[in-house]
């Protein structure tokens, strides 16, 4: 059975239509990565799927665990086990990040019935996280993403999906701005949390992140809709030959 | 507009100053029109009211000020007589009430003017010093007001601050919809003088806080920062004048402030730099935060320099919640109340994070839940 099924996906932004008849199935335990070209509507897509105000459906559905997701508001999805890594992780100052998740994971406890989590608890939690992602401790008593470095937001962005254990993680270009060292440590902080319970969804423009994180899936979006689908070697013939290779390949094959 | 009132609330100001007190003109013509009895300076505050100023951690440093008047039944300067050298509390000229705070270990003074409402709308007027001889000194002001009636408070200080001594001063008010207040504040900094002012305004039906700031020999600083809330129909003027007046003086202004309903704010930062006060430093910087489509604020930096070789800048901003910022918390699973009441609240913290007194860190918080933390709606 499908946890996410995007079935014929029409989304407008801005009275300008960007996804153009998306569609899209993932079970959990897979790894689905996608690729495109710049502004092809991928981050769009995340967006539309962690339900960001502004984007209209005209058309299609999203059904996530038997529920129609695009009903929901942002912080239902996100206790449902829905999370975004933004491609833009945003700097909130004067709100302190240890405040702000133990805020963030309480209220999903709270909605799926679970117990909250006290300080102690929670610390210990945060602890263990942090150890796996190699994070400094420090980070976690300044305001969210305030004065992080660009690798930092990115890994901060890993470190809460660590904290927040979702089932569906839809990661937006984590790798864009890592060092190589980091970019190892969020590789291996996904492969920690591979799970035949959950799924990931990584939007990524490199095939080198991929070699880390191998996918079950790879799509090509272009121009809002998956024009191409295969295993992971098609990250690598897509880094040999660019997406007009996809292009010509989709002409010859209706001539 | 009625003189009589403006006499005795704005001290005249609002006539010989009319442009400062533009934005507020509506506001002071609609107290003009009423008539207010003197306040009862014997009248017995609610426990209610009490109870939000008995702080564990002044107990015994703290004076009680009744509509206006010294109340040594509602005060306990026990700690402080004690202190050695002694805290001075003295009766000024026209019942001013004058503190000398002598150089030494003196710790915190608590300071609470408290409005009572009789029957009738009621005003009251009081003027006090607080002079420090030297060290180091924390004053904390705090501004109360029974529900009720109308009440009308009217508040001059004057703040010393003698060569090499530093003062905080951190100044709450917590004011229901009833009650108006005009503070008119003169600090003199002497050589080498620091003062350090936290301010968190919230409530009132017109809340004027006029505050000029005296660097007047070499080397002395302050540090102003602040938060004004307005909500419902709430009204909050600040006004703050910082002068540069000898060399290598320092200044640095942070306010923020946030309105909602049909609240209104305005905050008007001036500072001038005075020919001589050379290798002067003046910083100023204001955010605001609109959160409902009713709500104003004004802000108005205003940069004056007469000197050479002078470091300034100034910047003031008048914005609505990021909700970029909203959706982030969101997307975590923070609900929307909670996210809106987070980022309001980051907001404000900013302007409070040179405190490093835990106690009185919870105390802002207490004040930042009530006044700003509501996020689009009213409080109870
Ligand atoms: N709020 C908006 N108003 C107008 N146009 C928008 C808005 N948001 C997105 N777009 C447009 O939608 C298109 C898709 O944007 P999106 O960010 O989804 O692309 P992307 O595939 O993530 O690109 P990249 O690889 O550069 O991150 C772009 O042309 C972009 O300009
Ligand atoms: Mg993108």
């Amino acid at each position: 059975m499908n946890m996410l099924t995007i079935d014929n996906l029409h989304v407008r932004v801005a009275g300008k239509e960007i996804l153009k008849g998306l569609t899209l199935a993932v079970r959990a335990g897979e790894v689905h990565a996608i690729m495109g070209p710049n502004g092809a509507g991928k981050s769009t897509l995340g967006h539309v799927l962690a339900g960001r105000e502004g984007y209209e459906v005209t058309q299609g559905r999203v059904v996530y665990d038997d529920r129609d997701l695009l009903e929901l508001a942002p912080e239902q999805r996100a206790a449902a086990g829905v999370f975004l890594a933004f491609q833009y992780p945003v700097e909130i100052p004067g709100v302190n990040n240890t405040y702000f998740l133990k805020a963030a994971l309480n209220a999903q406890r709270k909605a799926r019935g679970e117990p909250e989590l006290d300080a102690m608890q929670f610390l210990k939690r945060v602890r263990e996280k942090l150890s796996v992602l190699h994070m400094p401790e420090e980070l976690m008593n300044r305001a969210v993403n305030a004065g992080f470095s660009g690798g930092e937001k990115k890994r901060n962005e890993i470190f809460q999906m660590a904290l927040l254990e979702p089932k569906l993680a839809i990661l937006d270009e984590t790798d864009s701005g890592l060092d190589i060292d980091a970019l190892r440590m969020v590789a291996d902080g996904v492969n920690a949390m591979r799970d035949p319970q959950r799924a990931f969804l990584v939007i990524t423009h490199y095939q080198r992140l991929l070699d880390y994180i191998v996918p079950d899936f790879v799509h090509v979006m272009v121009d809002g809709r998956i024009v191409e689908t295969g295993g992971a070697e098609l990250a690598h013939q897509l880094e040999a030959h660019g997406y007009a290779w996809v292009a010509e390949r989709k002409l010859a094959g209706a001539a | 507009m009625d003189a009589a009132l403006l006499e005795e609330f704005g001290l005249g100001d609002a006539r010989e100053r009319a442009e400062s007190w533009r934005y507020s003109a509506q506001a002071l013509r609609a107290l003009g029109a009423q008539s207010f009895v003197a306040a009862d300076a014997a009248a017995t505050p609610p426990p209610a009211l009490m109870e939000r100023c008995d702080w564990a951690e002044t107990r015994g440093r703290r004076l009680v000020f009744v509509n206006g008047r010294l109340s040594a039944a509602h005060s306990d300067w026990r700690a402080l007589a004690q202190a050695r050298p002694e805290v001075r509390i003295d009766s000024g000229p026209a019942g001013a009430t004058v503190i000398v705070l002598p150089a030494g270990r003196t710790g915190l003074l608590h300071i609470v003017w408290a409005s009572v409402p009789g029957a009738a709308p009621g005003r009251w007027n009081a003027t006090c010093a607080i002079r420090l001889e030297g060290g180091t000194a924390h004053v904390i002001e705090q501004h109360l007001a029974a529900p009720g009636a109308d009440v009308l408070g009217a508040l001059g200080s004057e703040l010393e601050v003698a060569a090499g001594a530093a003062l905080h001063l951190t100044v709450l008010s917590d004011l229901p919809a009833a009650a108006s207040l005009y503070r008119r504040v003169r600090a003199t900094l002497r050589e080498r003088g620091v003062l350090c002012t936290t301010h968190a305004l919230g409530g009132g039906r017109l809340q004027r806080f006029d505050f000029a700031c005296d660097l007047a020999q070499p080397e002395a600083r302050c540090e102003l920062r602040g938060v004004f809330a307005a909500q419902g129909r709430e009204h909050i003027d600040a006004h703050l004048e910082v002068r540069h007046a000898a060399r290598d003086t320092a200044s640095d202004v942070l306010w923020r402030g946030v309105a909602d309903g049909r609240g209104r704010g305005v905050l008007h930062g001036a500072i001038r730099v005075e020919s001589g006060a050379d290798g002067a430093d003046a910083r100023l910087q204001t955010k605001n935060l609109l959160l409902s489509p009713h709500a104003e604020i004004d802000a108005q930096p205003v940069l004056e320099i007469h000197a050479d070789e002078v470091k300034a800048s100034h910047g003031a901003t008048v914005g609505r919640l990021d909700e970029r910022a909203l959706f982030y918390l969101r997307s975590r699973g923070v609900p929307e109340r909670a996210a809106r009441a987070m980022l309001i609240e980051g907001f404000c913290r900013e302007a409070f994070a040179v405190l490093d007194d835990a106690a009185l860190g919870a105390r802002l918080d207490t004040w930042l839940a009530t006044h700003v933390a509501a996020g689009g709606e009213r409080r109870p």
